[in-house]
């Protein structure tokens, strides 16, 4: 009898456990902490932390404050299963901010979508991402609307006829090649040449000589910024003398302490800065950003911080509407329909999808100042490029 | 945390596979294999493959995993598998390295860096496998380890077996007695492979997607620590190796300490393990086993007398 | 097909660009060869050990030189070399001690396993201490490029290629000339033997590690110019000199040299010439290598060796 009293108190007890009232608002962050993406896995935390502390200093949601759980997931797909089972499983969390690569984010999207965790990454651009679920999305500038943007900027702007493309076979490079290559010929230009590279790889002279010789006026270079470092320096060496154009992982400040003068005029695309002029959301929070870190924040990172205050944003008012309880599918809809919010990295409208619209900006980098100008913003509308004043 | 947990209890599985595979090549045969992620790499594919693009059923493409890996590992085996030591070390560690380099240039097949996804879940006696019915996952998966067990067990306790072992003890000596060394290790070898290809083709299915960041050599050598730890040449062992081994690689997670341990410190703690269990104890936990010969030769007397 | 895509001017430039990455594998195959020679191991942790120097050689010359770029800097940058080399081999004498020396007698799986698990550690250690962002250190001179004619030759190649050569020859010098490379040589050939003729083999494998470790640390330094120095940066160019070290002859001082530089021309010309992908192009090294191991294990310039019984 004392046996089965014991018994029943103890099953008691767990089940008692259950149903204590939540103390906190659990939130999460999956992103690549250690191994060779450790550092873009820093930036974005650092600014998902100083969107913590406003939103909890702002009392958080409802008097709770919110508890952000990180994991990491080494950037591979099977570190990040586990890190989002122990976030949905133990921490039991309503959203995300996450994954930073594509293979992690393909991974974990259909477990995030089956349990009603929200998902939003600011990184991961593959093109079946947020077709997985409704509660996935992303804040990031679609690889592909970037593509549209510059190989027709390129084309009918700077009127470039000649390109040589050198990029790397990773998940974000070779997508932004592949399509830039299109349109770009699309709109009437000529890749001379294609050269690759694999990640991690440092000496590009082999590709960079070949590009030489096919005498391009510019030479296109989608990359992580530890590659295109090596690249500018190389093609200063071999002599190579051309207009160097990039993509949004040239928004990386790390590029000017990497690459110095040679970073200077590159031309590169990015989501577009609409407050810089009004209300210069983005400057204060690279200032923020660098007073705390002693590092500016790169495109990732200013995606990150958005998305975390988005989500709060939904968790907020899914809290208010069901009076201390949060509906899971409440969060999504409010993210669906969440119009032109103003965020540090652009005024984001989700579509339908779940990917951000966003328009795109072209940028030129200032290595004097170690600083980005935008010097315009562009849309597609009708497949034909429109300027947004 | 029951979800968390099965998710473990999976990995376990699919490692166990793969250690008890390669404890095959390398404890049983001695062999120094360190490309058994490769096979794993084209086990995972092959289904990946098949069941997106080639419209397979699953148990086709499990079919089909394992058998290509062990073709693979048949055709790298016959020229490799006469190198002794230290260079069959090195020309599979290259081995390894090509065939991740092959996976992410070969964009037509395995879509490159991106890795495929959209791989479906199986279909097991009617009951359809996804993210809920993930205990159906620990159960299905234990059928397999079960099987490579049985498997491994009843070649180890054969005559070819006893050959693995005496090749691994004195190559040479086998050689003189008229044994073709090189034929046993390359039957070794293809078998080992095909069972980290089913290992694989149970990850394509689980994670529903695959990429080459998966199966690298780090990987490799992960599952020759499970081996090792527990060890070589021991069953047993590199069960248990594989059970401690994958905890260790989640204790951050487990633990709630992700914030708290510096990143770089469990990977440390891993190399240190690594160290110091080959100073001080290199036959690994539960030690080697060794078929006991007498017993055997008691047994062959008690059989003729009867 | 083949070369005749290539002009002249185009060879000429692969060729030239091959010599240069081929000095840095000769360099980082000679630590490999002499470790091997004595001790039929493979020590997998020397591109981790010459990464821990070139870090230390960083910090040095930030220390003496500071920021800028003055006339003195080529000086500055030469004496942290030094500095960088006598660091990796205090660290590699210390691995050594630490983590091989246990297992002499041990087989050949523990010292491996154990060689691997101080690769880790320290590539893990460094992340841990400097961070994973790449350290840039600036050229210690104009690095102008130089055009003769079409072929583009950098301050920097040549830097590489005299340090290397200068480094190779004392090497030689040493081993075949003095005592102690005597020594070594004897060591090399027969431990046992050796031990027996009253040389003090712990000292002399200690050496062996200490010389095998600076050469790779140079290496290091003078590759960090171009490709930054980061917690990684050891271990696929420390791969790659293997397959230059069993190319030319493992525990072949003069094959290490000549595998180094014939594998970094191979590996240029390959993916330029023959249209290999740039992404297969480590795989050049790891097929060379398994070709090798397959039709001359003993490599170019080795010797047979029978197995005895």
């Amino acid at each position: 009898m004392k046996k089965f009293l014991l018994g029943l108190s103890m099953v008691l007890l767990v089940l008692g456990c259950g149903t204590k009232k939540p103390t906190e608002i659990p939130v999460g962050f999956i992103g690549p902490m250690t191994g060779d993406a450790a550092n873009y896995g820093k930036l974005s935390l650092q600014a998902v932390q100083i969107a913590l502390d406003e939103v909890n200093a702002e009392g958080g949601i409802g008097g709770l404050p919110v508890k952000l759980y990180v994991e990491d997931d080494e950037g591979k797909p099977e570190k990040a299963n586990a890190a989002f089972e122990k976030l949905y499983g133990v921490n039991r969390i309503y959203g995300f901010v996450g994954p930073m690569f594509s293979s992690c984010a393909l991974a974990i999207a259909p477990k995030a979508q089956a349990a009603k965790v929200v998902m939003i990454s600011q990184s991961a651009t593959h093109k079946d991402v947020t077709a997985k679920g409704d509660f996935i999305f992303r804040n990031v500038l679609s690889d592909q609307l970037q593509a549209e943007v510059f190989g027709r900027y390129v084309a009918e702007v700077l009127k470039i006829k000649t390109v040589a493309i050198l990029y790397i076979k990773n998940d974000y490079s070779q997508g932004l090649a592949m399509d830039f290559k299109r349109v770009y010929e699309q709109s009437g230009g000529k890749v001379v040449a294609e050269e690759t590279g694999v990640q991690g790889d440092k000496d590009f002279k082999t590709q960079l000589t070949k590009i030489k010789e096919a005498n391009p006026e510019a030479l296109y270079i989608p990359n992580y910024v530890a590659e295109m470092a090596q690249i500018l320096e190389q093609a200063k060496q071999l002599g190579l003398k051309v207009k160097i154009l990039s993509a949004d992982g040239f928004s990386n400040p790390e590029i000017f302490a990497l690459a110095k003068d040679l970073a200077d005029g590159v031309i590169f695309s990015n989501s577009a800065d609409e407050a810089s002029v009004k209300n210069p959301l983005r400057e204060n929070f690279i200032k923020v950003y660098r007073e705390k870190y002693e590092e500016d924040p790169d495109a990732f990172a200013l995606n990150a911080y958005d998305a975390f205050k988005v989500l709060v944003l939904a968790l907020k008012n899914a809290y208010q509407e069901g009076n201390g309880t949060i509906d899971r599918n409440k969060v999504r809809d409010f993210l669906l329909n969440l119009q032109n919010y103003a965020g540090v990295s652009g005024k984001i409208t989700f579509l339908p999808l779940g990917d951000a619209i966003k328009n795109v900006g072209i940028y030129v980098a200032n290595a004097k100042t170690k600083s980005y100008k935008q010097i315009a913003m562009y849309k597609i509308e009708n497949g034909k490029l429109v300027e947004v004043k | 945390m029951w979800n968390f947990l099965s998710l473990l209890v999976v990995y376990v599985e699919i490692y166990a596979i793969l250690a008890l595979s390669l404890n095959l090549i390398a404890g049983y045969t001695g062999l120094l294999s360190l490309c058994h992620a490769a096979f794993y790499a084209i086990g995972a594919y092959v289904t990946a493959v098949g069941m997106t693009a080639g419209g397979w059923n699953f148990w086709f493409a499990l079919l089909m995993s394992g058998i290509m890996a062990s073709i693979l590992g048949f055709f790298v085996g016959l020229p490799t598998l006469r190198l002794k030591g230290d260079y069959l070390a090195i020309a599979t560690l290259g081995f390894g390295e090509v065939v991740k380099n092959v996976i992410i240039n070969w964009d037509s097949l395995t879509r490159g860096p991106n890795g495929i996804n959209g791989v479906p879940a199986p279909v097991v006696f009617g009951i359809q496998f996804g993210f809920d019915t993930r205990f159906g996952y620990v159960l299905l998966y234990a059928v397999f380890v079960v099987l490579t067990y049985a498997v491994v067990w009843r070649v180890v306790h054969s005559r070819f077996g006893r050959a693995l072992e005496a090749i691994r003890e004195d190559e040479v000596v086998v050689g003189a007695m008229g044994i073709n060394a090189v034929k046993y290790k390359v039957v070794a070898f293809s078998l080992g492979a095909f069972f980290a290809g089913i290992a694989g083709s149970l990850w394509a299915i689980y994670n529903q997607s695959v990429a080459p960041q998966t199966f690298d050599f780090m990987l490799s050598v992960m599952i020759l620590c499970m081996v090792v730890l527990g060890g070589l040449g021991n069953s047993l062992g590199a069960l248990m190796g594989t059970v401690v081994l994958v905890l260790l690689s989640e204790a951050p997670r487990l633990t709630g300490l992700t914030s708290v341990v510096p990143a770089q410190f469990n990977q440390m703690f891993f190399g240190l393990l690594l160290i110091v269990v080959m100073i001080f104890r290199p036959q690994g936990v539960l030690g080697r086993k060794r078929i006991s010969y007498e017993n055997e030769v008691a047994r062959i007397l008690e059989r003729r007398s009867m | 097909m083949g070369l005749f895509h290539l002009s002249l001017a185009e060879m000429a430039q692969h060729l030239w660009n091959g010599i240069t990455v081929g000095s840095i594998y000769a360099l980082i195959a000679l630590g490999y060869t002499m470790v091997y020679g004595i001790l039929k191991f493979i020590n997998f942790a020397h591109g981790e050990i010459l990464m821990m120097g070139t870090y230390a050689g960083y910090f040095f010359y930030l220390a003496l030189n500071g920021d800028g770029v003055y006339p003195w800097s080529l000086w500055l940058f030469l004496i942290s070399m030094v500095g960088a080399m006598l660091v990796s081999a205090f660290v590699g004498i210390t691995v050594e001690r630490l983590a091989y020396r246990p297992l002499r007698s041990a087989p050949r799986l523990a010292p491996l396993l154990s060689a691997i698990g101080v690769s880790i550690i320290l590539s893990n250690l460094a992340a841990f201490l400097f961070g994973t962002k790449s350290k840039r250190l600036d050229y210690p001179f104009q690095n102008e490029t130089i055009l003769l004619g079409s072929l583009a030759i950098t301050p920097h190649q040549i830097l590489i290629v005299v340090a290397a050569v200068v480094l190779m020859v004392i090497l030689k010098v040493f081993v075949d000339y003095t005592k102690l490379g005597k020594a070594m040589r004897a060591t090399s050939q027969n431990i046992n033997v050796a031990k027996l003729m009253g040389i003090n083999t712990d000292f002399i494998i200690a050496l062996t590690f200490g010389v095998g470790s600076a050469l790779a640390a140079a290496a290091g330094m003078l590759v960090a110019l171009e490709i930054k120095i980061y917690p990684t940066m050891g271990t696929l160019a420390g791969l790659k000199a293997f397959v230059a070290a069993v190319f030319g002859g493992i525990g072949n001082i003069s094959g290490a040299m000549l595998g180094g530089i014939l594998l970094g021309i191979l590996e240029t010309f390959g993916v330029a010439a023959l249209g290999i992908p740039q992404g297969l192009r480590d795989t050049v090294a790891f097929t060379i290598l398994i070709l090798i191991l397959l039709f001359k294990p003993s490599g170019l310039l080795g010797k047979k060796e029978r197995e005895k019984v």
